[in-house]
């Protein structure tokens, strides 16, 4: 139950995509570093119920969301406060703000839960996205494994950058050679705070779209769409969730 | 470049533009026909590397939105016009006074 496999997809992918995309999704039912497994596909399942919510297609219609009061649809088995996050991110990120961040880790998510969270939640994003493009069907939320969480905090953090504290970039050590290798875009350090949920993102951002160093080099190409395709693409996605980053 | 991406220069620009459009949004029947015109101009391994990178972008969005990572000085500077363009500079987070 829950495996995501590509064996008899639509469409041909690519190698070292059909290897990480299914270990990403298999992450999804493992105990995190802030939150067990049950949460994590409790998380997961709540991201795909958000489409048909009302409070959400409300607030999307609204001048501003947080003037819209109400309950959001939901499958029960989180706190109205994770859903809410839940519902937001996946509706309408591109009305985020920092005041609302404050008062969701001010209200008792902690900020580690709430990095977490976000990395769960993009996860489904980008699978299910990925095999609707392709035309295939999205996988199974995985089962729920045993385990407890394993925290592990960076030591050496940024809390000026971002809402969220970040890895700091201006030291050395093993986590900044690991995530700032290269010349780092801001987006690197988004979730550094949770060091497996920065590494798992960026296994999938690697193969989905491409490395910095292969980013950067313009001379060759690496996929079947060129460069300029590609930041096309990428491009008006992020205009689609008005998405200023 | 306009939203279709025909001037761009870009080759199968507007192809690509469709299919990036309806690979996040919810139209199935848009979506079929979007992925059909893609394979047929480009193929297969265009097709899934183009939803590969609508995928990532999908949630690379939501990252940087839920976590309030700034946009690079320079970088900004660079695409300036690109993002003008695009429509991305007329986005931004809701002005505080809007939230209560």
């Amino acid at each position: 139950m829950g495996s995501l496999s590509f064996d008899i997809a639509p469409a041909p992918v690519r190698d070292d995509v059909a290897a990480a995309l299914p270990r990403v999704w298999a992450r999804i039912g493992e105990p995190g570093s802030w939150l067990t497994a049950e949460q994590r596909v409790a998380i997961a399942a709540e991201a795909r119920n958000v489409a048909g919510c009302t409070l959400c297609d409300d607030r999307k219609a609204a001048v501003s969301p947080y003037a819209i009061t109400g309950e959001h649809s939901h499958l029960g088995a989180l706190l109205e406060a994770w859903v809410d996050v839940i519902h937001r991110v996946i509706s309408d990120p591109g009305r985020l703000t920092e005041r609302w961040f404050r008062e969701v880790t001010d209200g008792g998510i902690e900020v580690g839960e709430y990095v977490e969270l976000i990395g769960v939640v993009v996860s489904v994003v980008a699978v299910d996205t990925y095999c609707r493009g392709i035309g295939m069907a999205a996988p199974a939320i995985p089962a729920a494994a045993a385990g407890a969480p394993s925290p592990d905090t960076p030591d050496q953090l940024n809390t000026e950058l971002a809402w969220v504290p970040t890895l700091d970039a201006d030291v050395d050590g093993p986590l900044q050679a690991e995530f700032y290798a290269g010349a780092p875009a801001h987006i690197r350090r988004a979730l550094t705070f949770v060091p497996a949920t920065a590494r798992s993102f960026w296994e999938m951002a690697n193969t989905l779209y491409m490395t910095g160093a292969q980013m950067r080099d313009f001379g060759t190409e690496y996929r079947a769409i060129s460069h300029a395709q590609i930041e096309m693409i990428a491009g008006r996605v992020s205009a689609i969730n008005q998405c200023v980053y | 470049m306009g939203q279709s991406g025909d001037d761009s220069g870009i080759p199968n620009a507007a192809i690509l533009i469709e299919f990036a459009e309806a690979a996040v949004g919810a139209d199935t029947a848009r979506l079929d026909a979007a992925r059909t015109a893609v394979i047929d101009a480009m193929g297969g391994a265009a097709l899934s590397d183009a939803a590969g990178v609508a995928a990532l972008f999908n949630a690379i969005d939501r990252v940087a939105d839920a976590t309030g990572i700034p946009l690079e000085e320079e970088k900004a500077e660079m695409t300036e016009g690109m993002r003008d363009q695009l429509g991305i500079n007329a986005f931004g987070a809701v002005p505080e006074s809007a939230e209560a």
